[in-house]
C-alpha cells in the first residue's frame, strides 16, 4: 500500500464522518417527534465507529484477501445504535399524546449535545480533507521524479 | 562505482518513510472518534540513521520501518488521538517528503548533465 492507501484510508473517514452528521442531522431534525413507526416518540441516534484492519497479522491477511473489506488502518461504521437514556417528561394536557397525567414523552434529544456533535464532526471532516490534501501533494511531487 | 550512491539509496528509502508515516498519520486522523484507538507513528528517521552508520549500502537500501502504537491515552474513551498534534505531524511529514523528492531529482538531474542526456 502506497500513498493512494492513506487516500483510500481519508476517504473512509469522509464517509464516517458525513454519517455521523445525516444522523445529528436526523436527531436535531425528530427533537419533538412524539410518534414513529415503531411506536412511542422518537429515540436519539448515535453512530457507532471502530478501526478497520486494527487486528494484528491475521486481520490484515483477511482483510488482504477480501477484496471488498476497507483500507488498512482506516475507519469504518459499526452500528447505529439507539440511545437508551430516559426520554423527557414534559408537562402538556393539550398535546394528543398527553398521558392521564397530562405528560408528553418526548424524545431524549438534547439540542446542545447534538450541536457539539455537529461541530465535532465538521471539525473532523475537515482535518480528513486536509490530509487528503497533503496526500495529494505529496503524490503530485512524487510525479515530479518523472520529469 | 555505482550509478546511485549510499546517499541516493537513502533518499529513496526515506521518501518510502515518510509514504509510510503519512499512511500512519491519515489512519490517526481518520479515527479521532473511534474508542480505544491508538495513535500510530513510524519513526523512519532513527532507523534510517541506524541503517547510515553501519556504513553499508545493502543495510541502507533494505532499511525496514516499523509502525509503533503509542498506548499512552488521554481521553476518557481510550482514545489518544490529539487532532491538532496528528495535524502537525502531517503538515510536517509533507514538507519533508517534498524536499526529499526534490533534492532526489536535484541529484538525478546531475547525473543526468553528467551523461550528457540533457
Amino acid at each position: 500500500m502506497g500513498l493512494f492507501g492513506s487516500l483510500d484510508i481519508s476517504a473512509s473517514a469522509l464517509s464516517a464522518e458525513r454519517l455521523r452528521m445525516d444522523v445529528t442531522a436526523e436527531n436535531l431534525a425528530n427533537a419533538q417527534s412524539t410518534r414513529t413507526a415503531s411506536g412511542g416518540p422518537y429515540r436519539r441516534k448515535e453512530v457507532v465507529t471502530e478501526a478497520t484492519g486494527d487486528n494484528g497479522f491475521a486481520g490484515a491477511l483477511a482483510s488482504a484477501r477480501a477484496s471488498g473489506g476497507g483500507p488498512q488502518g482506516g475507519v469504518r461504521v459499526s452500528g447505529i445504535v439507539e440511545d437508551q437514556t430516559p426520554n423527557r417528561l414534559v408537562y402538556d394536557p393539550s398535546h394528543p399524546d398527553a398521558n392521564a397525567q397530562g405528560y408528553v414523552s418526548m424524545p431524549n434529544v438534547n439540542p446542545v449535545t447534538e450541536m457539539v456533535d455537529l461541530i465535532s464532526a465538521s471539525r473532523s471532516y475537515e482535518a480528513n480533507v486536509t490530509a487528503m490534501q497533503t496526500s495529494k501533494q505529496m503524490f503530485t511531487k512524487t510525479l515530479d521524479l518523472l520529469r | 562505482m555505482e550509478l546511485f550512491d549510499t546517499t541516493q539509496l537513502g533518499l529513496q528509502r526515506a521518501i518510502e518513510g515518510a509514504a509510510q508515516r503519512q499512511t500512519a498519520l491519515a489512519s490517526n486522523l481518520a479515527n479521532a472518534n473511534t474508542p480505544n484507538f491508538k495513535p500510530k507513528d513510524v519513526d523512519f528517521h532513527s532507523a534510517l540513521q541506524a541503517a547510515f552508520a553501519t556504513g553499508d549500502r545493502k543495510a541502507v537500501s533494505s532499511a525496514g520501518f516499523q509502525t509503533t502504537t503509542q498506548t499512552d491515552v488521554m481521553r476518557q474513551d481510550g482514545n489518544g488521538i490529539d487532532v491538532d498534534v496528528e495535524s502537525a505531524k502531517m503538515a510536517q511529514n509533507g514538507l519533508e517528503y517534498q524536499a526529499l523528492v526534490q533534492v532526489a531529482r536535484g541529484r538525478i538531474d546531475i547525473i543526468e548533465s553528467a551523461m550528457g542526456t540533457s
